[in-house]
């Protein structure tokens, strides 16, 4: 066994983080662990590299017992930790980032040449390539997880940890991330995975380690699973992302949105020539990959961006003149893709955030004067509808995990009364069991007859949740595809580019 | 709550690091930190008549203050509260000296035209702010020297009293703020500076405009996207910090001066800003600092007459404050666990 943890318990007050948990990871394989939010898995981690101090339990590396006193102890016992936040010093070269702290020195002075030359070969020898004399300010985010494995590397770690390694990377550079991956164990290195992203966990680990609520629930290979048994034995029950029921209830056009065109803050056309409807009691999709055009078209839907040319008319008024005031008038509810920046206030409490946009409306404002109590209990009664998990009202929302965050923001628009809902990836960082949640309140919103317009980069999300899909590609709408039967691959393709008609010729044959 | 109390307590330390670092420096001129504490204590609050003398003090920079606190609140950061606290003191002194009128309603228009001196002193940053986005520290800092140097002028060569020093007239007996007590020059200002506090506290918790203002200040993307108009905000906010600092002029020209002179309440502007900095922008905060600060002013008037120790040993300790205030800020910005969120910027 490459590492053993055995009763692990650590408590943080009354709260115990990880509760008895025990896990052994063997040598030359890559070990998942998974669980939701707040499990557990990241705590663990400190735990195991010495950066938390368990209140009970044991740890074997190699099978010798180990007291992980600090994270040198761990360095020192073949551990290395590759962080979620990246820990790289912007204004040095990948090499002087690699050797940060443990400088080969020559005559007393940094041996620059020795360290280009060590890190060039650490970098070929486990495929994991960067030009050492390259400033890290210039690279990319896929190459700066490199740089921090390469870290680990020279310092000589044979167990690697990597704490939701993929959450900031592109699907391409989670893939190549994962061919190293597999190198290391061919090696005979051990890969310690911390994810909650379920696909990657099925490709690429050999064991998965469920963690709930803090307690161990199962260690398993990862051949004998499905991804259904992982959301159970993650969630404690069954979660359904099956496409939603529905009858057909579109009404009357409530946004039609024509020959829209729009610059982004570079000045470049950034959406070209949109039209698209969207009815009462509909959700219509939007898909591609970010950065496409989706986000300048949500921000001139909700007034934050001019439109070039065109216009988008809601209930009879064109929300290409409007200010954002006028539009939220006029019916619009939002919720933003970036919810720290746009969606709340992460510094103020949950009742103040609740109040944005309501703050000069009766019950909530009477002649200018704002009613805390109505906004408190009607906060009080959101974070029940909304099964937001927070101690009050009066909580700080930055205080709340992702998935709470994002209910405050959906609270606080879908109890507007507003006709058309512009919702931005509705599940962004969220949690599967929140997501569920979350999916059951947009079709609540369909039900009750609102226009629904779903913007994500998820296409899972929008086949299950949208009537319609339309798919986004370099600032155009590529094609519109019925949400029933609708085809992944078919979709995938108008993603990269390729025009919905290619697309359908090219699956014919 | 239990957020408010650690903001208190941080800056509480804030406040205690800074006067270690002090208590060193006056080991290091050879004089006893704790007698130098002790005559600071005393002469702010000695007997009857400093407490008055440590209140005519802290007037000016509450009033200052609370100027900075309505800026900080709103995003915008007003470093020209000097220059608009100059501005307003000339306007209401003109007023004071050449614009004969009724006893009372004289004070009222004297400080009236101090605010709206103070608010059109502040109009050309603002209005730059709001159309060109240029950045208001720079051009308010910068205002500041211009408008010092301008009253200046205004009292040297166009409105100067006969013979004597660099001053105007001295302003009519029907203009003076009235005094509270017999022993002391300490005047209404005070119940004004303490009135306009709790307002403009009242005004950000519970209005709807000041809660806009105040989302402004701390999410400005959030309350664009809430349907703020952020920038006609920004200069309003400008414009009633810049007021408020005209104001905080008038106030000492009618209160204490009774004219104006060249040169006259010097950094009362500053000590106000940093007195608001110090209470976190909240303006309850700032009739505690600002008392602090006005405490270390008139307290430094006796630390000469008794120990070896120089006034500006009280400068020290300010820089010092700004100097731990800001350090800590910086911290806390570390903390900050806003990188889980970074990951999902694209």
């Amino acid at each position: 066994m490459a590492v053993e943890l055995i009763g692990v318990t650590k408590r943080f007050g009354a709260f115990a983080a990880n509760d008895d948990v025990s896990i052994a990871v063997r040598r030359g394989e890559i070990h998942a662990i998974i669980g939701e939010n707040g499990a557990g898995k990241t705590t663990l981690m400190n735990v195991l590299f010495g950066l938390l101090q368990p209140d009970e339990g044991a740890i074997r590396i190699e099978g010798k017992d180990m007291v992980m006193a600090d994270p040198a102890a761990a360095i020192a016992a073949g551990l290395g930790m590759v962080h979620q936040h990246f820990k790289l010093v912007p204004s040095l070269s990948v090499a002087e980032n690699v050797f940060l702290g443990m400088e080969i020195r020559r005559n007393g002075l940094i041996d620059h040449a020795a360290q280009i030359e060590k890190t060039r070969e650490l970098s070929e020898r486990f495929g994991l390539k960067v030009e050492p004399t390259e400033r890290v300010s210039l690279l990319s985010v896929g190459i700066e997880q490199r740089i921090e494995i390469l870290k680990v590397l020279a310092r000589g770690a044979r167990i690697i940890i990597l704490d939701e390694p993929t959450a900031v990377l592109t699907p391409q550079e989670s893939r190549e991330l994962f061919q190293t991956l597999r190198g290391f164990v061919a090696g005979g290195m051990t890969v310690i995975f911390i994810s909650h992203h379920l696909e990657e966990v099925m490709e690429v680990s050999d064991t998965v380690t469920v963690l709930r609520n803090g307690k161990h629930v199962a260690t398993r290979p990862t051949a004998e699973l499905t991804k259904a048994d992982l959301v159970r034995m993650m969630v404690g029950r069954d979660v359904s992302f099956a496409r939603r029921r529905r009858e057909r209830t579109a009404g009357s056009v409530v946004l039609e949105v024509k020959n829209l065109w729009a610059r982004d803050d570079r000045r470049l056309p950034a959406l070209r020539d949109a039209s698209f409807t969207v009815r009462a009691g509909e959700i219509v999709g939007i898909a591609g990959v970010a950065g496409n055009g989706q986000t300048e078209l949500a921000e001139v839907l909700t007034g934050l961006r001019p439109a070039s040319h065109g216009s988008a008319v809601l209930k009879g008024r064109d929300l290409t003149t409007q200010s954002p005031a006028q539009i939220r008038e006029a019916g619009l509810a939002h919720v933003p893709g970036d919810r720290m920046v746009r969606g709340v206030d992460g510094g103020a409490s949950i009742s103040a955030n609740l109040l944005m946009g309501r703050q000069t409306r009766a019950p909530w404002s009477r002649n200018g004067i704002l009613d805390w109590q109505v906004a408190a209990s009607q906060a009080a009664d959101m974070i029940k509808r909304f099964d937001i998990r927070a101690r009050g009202p009066q909580d700080t929302v930055k205080r709340l995990s992702g998935g709470n965050i994002q209910k405050v923001v959906l609270a606080r628009e879908f109890t507007n009364d507003a006709d058309f809902l512009l919702i931005d990836q509705p599940t962004r960082g969220v949690d599967i069991g929140a997501q569920e949640s979350i999916h059951d309140e947009i079709m609540r919103q369909r039900a009750a007859g609102r226009a629904v317009l779903v913007i994500s980069v998820q296409l899972d999300e929008l086949l299950t949740l949208a009537d319609r899909i339309l798919v986004m590609f370099n600032g155009r709408i590529m094609g519109e595809v019925d949400g029933d039967g609708a085809d992944s691959e078919r979709i995938g393709m108008m993603m990269a580019g390729v025009e919905a008609g290619a697309a359908t010729g090219g699956a014919a044959r | 709550m239990s957020d408010r109390l650690r903001a208190v307590y941080g800056q509480l330390l804030a406040v205690l690091f800074a006067l270690a670092i002090g208590a060193i420096i006056i080991l290091m001129v050879d004089e006893s930190p704790v007698k130098v504490f002790m005559t600071l204590l005393r002469g702010a609050f000695g007997d009857q008549a400093k407490i008055a003398g440590t209140l005519l003090q802290t007037t000016p920079i509450l009033i200052c203050g609370v100027a900075a606190c309505i800026g900080l609140r709103g995003g915008m950061f007003n470093v020209g509260i000097e220059g608009q606290l100059f501005l307003g003191g000339f306007a209401a002194a003109w007023v004071g000296f050449a614009l004969p009128l009724p006893a009372g309603v004289h004070m009222l228009v004297g400080l009236a035209v101090a605010t709206l001196a103070g608010a059109a002193w502040v109009a050309i940053p603002a209005f730059f702010r709001a159309r060109y986005n240029t950045n208001e520290v720079v051009s308010t800092i910068l205002s500041n020297y211009v408008a010092v140097l301008l009253t200046s002028y205004f009292t040297i060569f166009l409105f100067k009293r006969p013979g004597g020093w660099s001053e105007t007239p001295p302003i009519l007996p029907t203009a003076y703020l009235p005094e509270l007590f017999s022993f002391s020059r300490l005047n209404w200002g005070l119940v004004i500076g303490l009135v306009l506090a709790l307002s403009v506290a009242w005004f950000f918790r519970y209005t709807s405009k000041g809660y806009s203002i105040s989302m402004v200040g701390s999410a400005p993307k959030f309350a664009e996207y809430g349907g703020v108009n952020v920038k006609r905000q920004g200069f309003l906010v400008l414009l009633v910090s810049g007021a408020v600092g005209g104001l905080a002029g008038g106030v000492e020209t009618l209160g204490v001066h009774h004219r104006f002179m060249e040169g006259f309440a010097p950094g009362f502007g500053f000590d106000g800003l940093i007195a608001a900095l110090l209470a976190n922008g909240s303006p309850i905060g700032t009739i505690v600092t600002a008392l602090f600060f006005g405490a270390l002013r008139s307290g430094s008037l006796l630390l000469e007459v008794e120990t070896t120790a120089s006034r500006e040993i009280i400068t020290v300790i300010q820089a010092l404050i700004i100097l731990s205030v800001s350090a800590q800020v910086l911290m806390k910005r570390r903390g900050d666990s806003t990188a889980g969120e970074r990951r999902w910027k694209f």
